[in-house]
């Protein structure tokens, strides 16, 4: 990638309309709840229908399901992108030492990360997460001590590659020190893998946080997208038929990791070029291309 | 027509992009005859390749070919359906491409790959198959027993002759060879080739082999295209581009071919002092080392030389002669396993704190060969050449602006030296805007910067186009007089190593197997391995043999 690789990323149109949607809620989320005093606040009568006075509703316990909505979306965007971020920074620190420095360090390094792999993660973040006193921090921890080992691997395997380029080695005679080689010469060459591995990483933070917090295993009195979804069966939703307890953060969650993996798509086109190249040309030349065929010939392409 | 099998006229392939398309291949015409060797050369990026892809019309995407029409045995290939391309493809022209390995399944013992290829054209009886396979197995000369064996436990050699077994098994009028012999030894190479032309002798077949070695294509093609740039500038029978061809392009390449002669040697001085001594060198690698039983490979099995100060030594060898490993290990990028390492009288396994290692690293240097990868794609120049500067001087005197003044001027200076002129213009290029030799020149810039009393030179100019290498290798000679420090040149080319260094180490698997001054093994080479090493990179290789 060259030094335009946000250029790229914005010119790239299913990265481009992740990124609106997943900026948009970012928006929402940092500024929204600026508007509602308390989200918490009983307003009006539980199991109110969507109406002008109350968008989304009200919930069973007569709190506005707008203000929740945007409130939750403020606390599980940041425990999603926070746990994501350090659940690749530690990846990321463990798997380039494992794979730069090899032999006796990478092996006692790549037993821990297969510790952590075999570990059962759903059933041991239920536990951790039981026992720690509830609350956002508890859930991060959570999610990065199950989470952290996958990506571990996955950089591990890059650097023990790059570690073998020329640039590499060039630098290390240069005489350049052991940390800078990492830092300048191989993550700036990972960047599209970390860039992934961060998104994937969110995908999978958002949805295992609202899954812990659906089972009650967060700090319910904070409103998040989870909790929201735990108070609605709660309330019996389903057997009231308050559809719009719940429908509108699910579609915030299923939204965000919509928009989130289209702009991992996106980059996956732009690190590998040849999806990019199928694409044109079955725009420019339609029928006559076929992805399994022969190559096309197109005599009147300029049309002579 | 009667004589020609295949035939191509004004074939333009272009790389289709959503803003820019690339013209690939302009207006190219050439015509292969029955059982004639058709050669075609190019450097890297010329279209050679794209040529033989739309042959076959397997160009992956973004490649579209736009005009003219290209003939086999009177039809058109470009009019083919899906179905007629596929029964065409293998059983009538084949392909044998560089890398055998990536050529064959690794999954697949030899016999089944065989096998596979011919019932995806023929309905054929086990028995029969099988047939077939020890047949082409003796033609290719290779013991039928491997048939059982899977890719892996064959040699390169081996595994190349598999691929060309695989692809007469059909019995193709044309066999379209993509540099077949690239990455083979040089002695291999030959002996492959051999083999093929006593192949075509036999069986009958046209050969549409495509080259960047000049040199080589030249010793057994009848007619020979030199391609520049997606067009044939040259095309006429071998022996004409042999003298010169009627192309400026192809007078250069000839030109640039390195000969085994001992015009050009430096006179070795007698009393120079010892810079570096290796003293009965070791290094072994582990292989499939599990807890009860490893496999161990001695790279470097007990090898003692020495490295005078203002020399070029020529380290010449075929891959896996351990002349890698040699460089890896006196740049400390490895550790050996026995023996020792003096530079300037200090043992070198003796560095243990990392001052003292800047200290050696200082003191040696190293080019790469691969001028693409030694360069990081996301860092500019100013960038590659300021961090040796940053890292061996020291500007705490200085302020920031001061110490960025005088980096560049030293960057401008070095840069000027390579003859990367003019300067200026480089400092912020990208590596991917640059071309193969200028960045071989910035690397070489980068190591000098350290200002170096050995540089190790692996393999610096294998993979430049034929045209820049002498250019390369003229710098560094250059360089060693004008800054007096010692080069220690690997290679697998002799005649490389003859043009540039004062003294040669012949290596075979590990061992020093001749060495001594230049003019001398040049003359009288007493090693067998040698002479067959010195006959294999003469044009004329093929007569020498005969």
């Amino acid at each position: 990638m060259n030094r335009l690789w946000y250029m790229r990323i914005w010119c790239n149109y299913k990265a481009r309309l992740g990124i609106i949607i997943v900026g948009s809620f970012i928006i929402i989320a940092l500024i929204g709840p600026i508007f509602f005093e308390d989200p918490n606040a009983y307003v009006d009568t539980p199991l109110l229908e969507p109406s002008f006075s109350h968008l989304f509703g009200t919930t069973g316990q007569g709190q506005d399901v707008f203000a929740q909505t945007i409130a939750g979306a403020r606390a599980t965007l940041f425990i999603g992108f926070g746990s994501g971020f350090l659940v690749v920074l530690f990846g990321l620190i463990v798997g380039s030492v494992a794979g730069y420095f090899g032999k006796r360090i990478d092996n006692i390094l790549s037993l821990l990360i297969n510790i952590f792999l075999l570990m059962p993660g759903l059933p041991l973040m239920v536990i951790i997460a039981a026992w720690l006193p509830p609350g956002p921090f508890s859930i991060m921890g959570v999610l990065v001590f199950t989470g952290w080992a996958w990506n571990a691997r996955v950089l591990r395997s890059q650097v023990l590659s790059l570690r073998e380029i020329d640039y590499v080695n060039a630098s290390i005679i240069i005489g350049e020190s052991n940390m800078k080689v990492i830092i300048y010469q191989i993550w700036p060459q990972m960047l599209s893998l970390i860039m992934a591995s961060f998104i994937g990483a969110t995908v999978y933070s958002i949805g295992a946080q609202v899954g812990l917090e659906f089972l009650g295993l967060g700090d319910v009195d904070k409103v998040t997208w989870g909790n929201n979804l735990y108070w609605a069966t709660n309330d019996l939703a389903l057997l009231t038929g308050s559809w719009w307890t719940f429908v509108p953060t699910g579609l915030g969650i299923a939204l965000v990791s919509f928009g989130l993996t289209l702009i991992n798509y996106g980059i996956d086109e732009i690190a590998n070029p040849r999806l990019l190249s199928e694409r044109t040309l079955k725009t420019r030349l339609s029928t006559l291309y076929d992805r399994n065929g022969s190559t096309p010939v197109a005599k009147d392409l300029y049309g002579k | 027509m009667e004589n020609k099998i295949l035939q191509i006229n004004n074939l333009s392939v272009d790389f289709l992009s959503d803003d820019i398309s690339t013209n690939a291949v302009k207006d190219f015409s050439i015509y292969i005859n029955k059982n004639e060797v058709f050669g075609l050369v190019g450097e890297s990026g010329s279209g050679k390749s794209t040529v033989v892809k739309s042959i076959l019309r397997i160009l992956p995407a973004p490649g579209v070919i736009t005009n003219g029409d290209i003939k086999f045995q009177n039809q058109d290939i470009l009019n083919l359906d899906e179905n007629e391309l596929s029964s065409l493809r293998w059983s009538q022209i084949s392909l044998v491409k560089q890398k055998a390995l990536n050529s064959l399944n690794p999954l697949m013992r030899i016999k089944n790959q065989i096998i596979d290829t011919i019932r995806a054209h023929e309905k054929i009886t086990t028995t029969d198959a099988i047939e077939r396979c020890n047949y082409l197995m003796d033609l290719v000369e290779i013991d039928r027993t491997y048939l059982n064996n899977y890719p892996h436990e064959l040699s390169g050699g081996m595994r190349q002759r598999v691929v060309i077994a695989i692809a007469l098994a059909l019995k193709p009028k044309l066999i379209i060879m993509d540099e077949p012999t690239t990455a083979l030894d040089v002695v291999v190479e030959k002996e492959i080739i051999l083999k093929i032309l006593d192949l075509k002798s036999q069986l009958g077949f046209s050969i549409l082999f495509i080259t960047h070695d000049l040199n080589l294509i030249l010793g057994f093609a009848d007619r020979v295209g030199v391609m520049l740039k997606g067009q044939l500038v040259d095309l006429d029978s071998a022996e004409k581009i042999k003298s010169g061809g009627n192309d400026e392009y192809t007078k250069k390449l000839i030109n640039s071919i390195p000969q085994v002669s001992n015009d050009n040697q430096a006179k070795t001085d007698n009393n120079t002092s010892v810079l570096m001594q290796i003293i009965d060198l070791q290094k072994v690698y582990n292989l499939n080392s599990s807890l009860f039983s490893s496999d161990k490979i001695h790279a470097i099995d007990g090898i003692s030389f020495n490295i005078y100060k203002n020399e070029i030594l020529g380290l010449v060898g075929e891959s896996g002669s351990g002349k890698s490993t040699i460089s890896k290990v006196l740049t400390k990028l490895i550790d050996f396993n026995g023996g020792k390492i003096l530079f300037d009288g200090k043992n070198i396994t003796k560095i243990l704190n990392n001052k003292d290692l800047l200290k050696y690293r200082k003191k040696v240097q190293m080019i790469f060969q691969d001028a693409f990868a030694s360069l990081n794609s996301i860092h500019t120049v100013y960038h590659h050449l300021s961090r040796p500067i940053l890292i061996h001087q020291s500007y705490s005197n200085y302020s920031k602006v001061e110490r960025d003044v005088i980096i560049k001027k030293q960057i401008i200076a070095i840069l000027e030296e390579v003859d990367l002129t003019p300067a200026e213009s480089f400092l912020y290029k990208f590596p991917h805007e640059m071309s193969g030799g200028e960045r071989q020149r910035v690397s070489l810039a980068r190591a000098l910067l350290v200002r170096p009393d050995l540089l190790i030179a692996d393999e610096p100019t294998s993979m430049l186009d034929m045209s820049i290498r002498m250019d390369i290798l003229d710098l560094l000679k250059n360089l060693q007089i004008k800054k007096g420090i010692s080069i220690l040149y690997i290679t697998h080319d002799i005649a490389s190593a003859c043009y540039l260094s004062n003294r040669l180490i012949v290596l075979k698997n590990g061992k020093i197997n001749e060495s001594g001054d230049t003019s001398e093994i040049i003359t009288n080479p007493k090693d067998d391995y040698t002479k067959l090493l010195m006959n294999s990179c003469q044009s004329d290789w093929i007569k020498n043999r005969s």
